[in-house]
């Protein structure tokens, strides 16, 4: 039994391919991960899911089959533009967002009361929505996504424009609504924010499937593609993205955290060999050099340029 | 369906506590109490207590005959003579009488007389009361019911040449109320396509509109919406309305004219049957409007085109005066969007035929159950175009998709890219 089952479904808006043959399935229970960077193609894809536009090409089933009325009741969708009447009151916004999805009034007002308070928002509850902050905002959206208790939740860039408090508040409601047994769609461009939520994930790039599966399999399967370097010297100006390929050959990108590099390597690249070249470096001096185990975003520039590498043989081809 | 009854409420509610719906709603009644109030004013004080003098020259009131209650039951005002303007004047200077004429000598011939009064000139009512006072001694000799008869004036029937059709000279409802009738509908049909398509739009531009197309149908969407909308302009009218009729009944303790009016219940009939599809048919329009444009400035710009359509009739007022039932005023009343205007107005001065009536009617419905029809699927073809005017040719292709889908015709589909 599958909560969502994409087939090879393909979007066109004139002569763009927003979407190009995109399969994925989702399980109940889990939390799916649709990653990718700005205009991959997450956005088409999850509103081809809800229905909003009808793929152009293959198939979308949602809990075992066509999306109904009655089915559209058991999702809540937090939109990656967020949409509430800006000139009406939050609390008669939420309560009229949750009796379209079908529960009553009292029961909402009910479940609404919880909700504002966890959110810290229970002072504003009679304040338009124009007046509030926009971390306020996005706080107001997720109430609106959960207040019917959705079985199916998709929540498209969760935490764009939340402070790290809140960023925190809303994974850990994530992780609440998996131990509940609910099924969570959630789509970010930034991959460290989802990355240790996520049971599975779909990397998406330029409208095509990219990378598909379990999250602990794929960072095992791209073990040793990342390390972790620190110590003494211009690592800077060696990292210096324009030089990387003559500096260092095999390293796709280097990014700085806290004290340390961490590099990406191409695939069949070995470490050693980056060792060898870091230590001929002049004024380098290596006090910690590992492989590390490599984050999503590792793993994404590693398999973007691959698959950048086989067009460019193609081309020459 | 509940969906369908929870956005027609929201809408509905969501309007009327506006306060530019109060103020917009609420001018008509309070300019209607203001209007009735300094008539009823003016009417209490109209003839005024004091007598009106006269100082007759012309010997025609020398047995002057007093002038019977007036047609409202009303005591006439008291008439006193004087010999001479000297007299007459110093009664005015005393304040014993309000004015005075003075009747020449030749006033047989003339047809003149003066009026003479210090700082206020006597009320209309007033000087009636003096003229009918002249008639009626002018008159005298002539026997009782001829003098009834040039004292009650004429009064004219028109009559349609097939007899169908009767307007009384003194019944300006029957002559007032089409073209009220139109008025009102046309203002009622800008305000609600001018709700409509901000309703749309709005949720256009501040993405509500995503989340609420995976909670409803577009067409629950754009049916409630109508819905409430049209309640909204419903609301509006009726308090118009009751607001009129409360005014009459007032007006006809002080003014007994109004107790004479007749409702034209068959025109409000056909107003009533008119006016829902009528509606839907510029719901329709606007939603399909809001659903292409990318913002309300735009969208208002299509619709200024769109309400010419609804107001032709009125540019057409002349010919539909002078010839009701001419070819091109007919097309109107068979063409959807005049069909309501023209009607009414036709009301005034002819006798629509029923089969006009009937056709128009059943083009109206099926135009506007098309249009609405249209509209939902145009809504959803464009409403996630933020920033973007949606192509008519765009549109031409979706709906056409659709259609062949839903027969299970092959579809071709056609991708530049």
């Amino acid at each position: 039994m599958t909560t969502v089952k994409v087939s090879h479904v393909s979007k066109f808006f004139g002569e763009v391919k927003a979407v190009q043959d995109v399969s994925f399935e989702v399980y109940p229970g889990e939390v799916f991960g649709l990653l990718g960077p700005n205009g991959a193609g997450k956005t088409t894809t999850i509103r081809m899911m809800l229905d909003i536009f009808r793929p152009d090409r293959g198939e979308i089933s949602i809990f075992d089959g066509k999306l109904t009325e009655a089915k559209k009741n058991r999702i809540g969708y937090m939109p990656e533009e967020r949409g509430l009447y800006k000139d009406l009151k939050l609390e008669p916004t939420l309560l009229f967002l949750a009796t379209l999805k079908g529960i009553d009034e009292t029961t909402a007002r009910a479940r609404l009361e919880p909700w504002l308070e966890r959110f810290d928002l229970v002072d504003f509850r009679q304040q338009k929505v124009q007046n509030l902050s926009k971390g306020m905002q996005q706080k107001a959206q997720l109430i609106a996504t959960l207040l019917h208790e959705p079985d199916l939740l998709v929540v498209d860039e969760p935490f764009a424009g939340l402070d790290p408090v809140n960023t925190r508040l809303v994974k850990d409601i994530i992780e609440e609504l998996r131990q509940q047994g609910k099924t969570i769609i959630m789509s970010a461009h930034q991959m460290h924010q989802v990355e240790a939520l996520c049971n599975r994930i779909l990397l998406i790039d330029h409208g095509r499937n990219v990378l598909y599966g379990e999250v602990s399999k794929i960072k095992r399967d791209f073990a040793g593609n990342a390390l972790a370097i620190a110590g003494q010297g211009d690592f800077a100006a060696l990292f210096d993205r324009a030089r990387l390929p003559d500096t260092l050959p095999g390293v796709l990108e280097a990014r700085q955290h806290n004290s340390a590099w961490h590099l990406t390597l191409g695939m069949g690249v070995d470490p050693q060999a980056v060792l060898w070249a870091l230590m001929q470096q002049e004024g380098v001096r290596l006090e910690r050099f590992e492989i590390a185990e490599p984050s999503l975003e590792d793993i994404f520039v590693t398999v973007v340029q691959r698959r950048a590498g086989h067009a460019e043989e193609a081309g020459h081809a | 369906m509940r969906s369908f009854w929870l956005i027609a409420k929201h809408e509905y509610l969501k309007i009327v506590k506006q306060k530019s719906f109060l103020v917009g709603t609420l001018w008509v009644p309070a300019m209607i109490i203001i209007v009735m109030g300094v008539s009823i004013l003016v009417s209490l004080g109209q003839r005024g207590k004091l007598p009106l003098g006269y100082v007759d020259e012309s010997g025609l009131l020398s047995e002057a005959v007093t002038l019977p209650p007036g047609a409202d039951g009303e005591e006439r005002l008291a008439m006193r003579a004087f010999p001479d303007a000297l007299d007459a004047r110093a009664a005015l200077e005393n304040g014993a009488i309000q004015a005075y004429y003075v009747i020449p000598a030749n006033y047989v011939q003339s047809g003149r007389a003066q009026l003479f009064y210090l700082n206020q000139r006597p009320s209309e009512v007033a000087q009636r009361d003096f003229a009918a006072f002249l008639r009626a001694n002018l008159l005298a000799g002539y026997p009782a019911d001829v003098q009834q008869r040039m004292l009650e004036g004429s009064s004219v029937t028109f009559r349609a040449s097939d007899g169908s059709k009767e307007l009384e000279s003194g019944d300006m409802l029957g002559f007032v109320v089409p073209f009220a009738a139109a008025f009102f509908f046309v203002f009622a049909v800008m305000n609600s396509g001018s709700y409509m398509l901000q309703a749309i739009t709005d949720e256009k531009e501040n993405r509500t509109i995503e989340v609420l197309a995976t909670s409803v149908r577009p067409e629950e969407l754009i049916g409630g919406k109508a819905l409430g909308l049209m309640s909204v302009s419903l609301t509006q009218l009726g308090i118009w309305m009751a607001t009129g009729v409360l005014a009459l009944l007032v007006a006809s303790f002080f003014t007994p004219d109004v107790q004479g009016v007749r409702i034209p219940w068959t025109l409000l009939g056909v107003v009533a049957l008119f006016f829902l599809p009528a509606f839907a048919l510029i719901a329709g329009m606007m939603t399909a409007v809001g659903g292409m444009v990318s913002d309300l400035r735009q969208g208002q710009q299509i619709a200024g085109i769109l309400n010419l359509f609804f107001m032709l009739p009125f540019f057409l007022l002349m010919l539909i005066m002078a010839q009701p039932n001419s070819p091109l005023v007919v097309a109107l009343t068979l063409f959807p969007t005049t069909a309501f205007v023209t009607i009414t107005m036709r009301w005034a001065m002819t006798t629509v035929p029923l089969w006009q009536l009937a056709v128009s009617w059943l083009l109206l419905v099926a135009s506007a159950g098309w249009c609405v029809w249209l509209a939902a699927r145009i809504f959803r073809i464009g409403m996630l175009h933020y920033g973007q005017t949606l192509r008519v040719k765009t549109v031409f292709v979706r709906l056409r998709g659709e259609v062949l889908q839903k027969l299970h015709l092959p579809y071709k589909e056609e991708h530049n890219a």
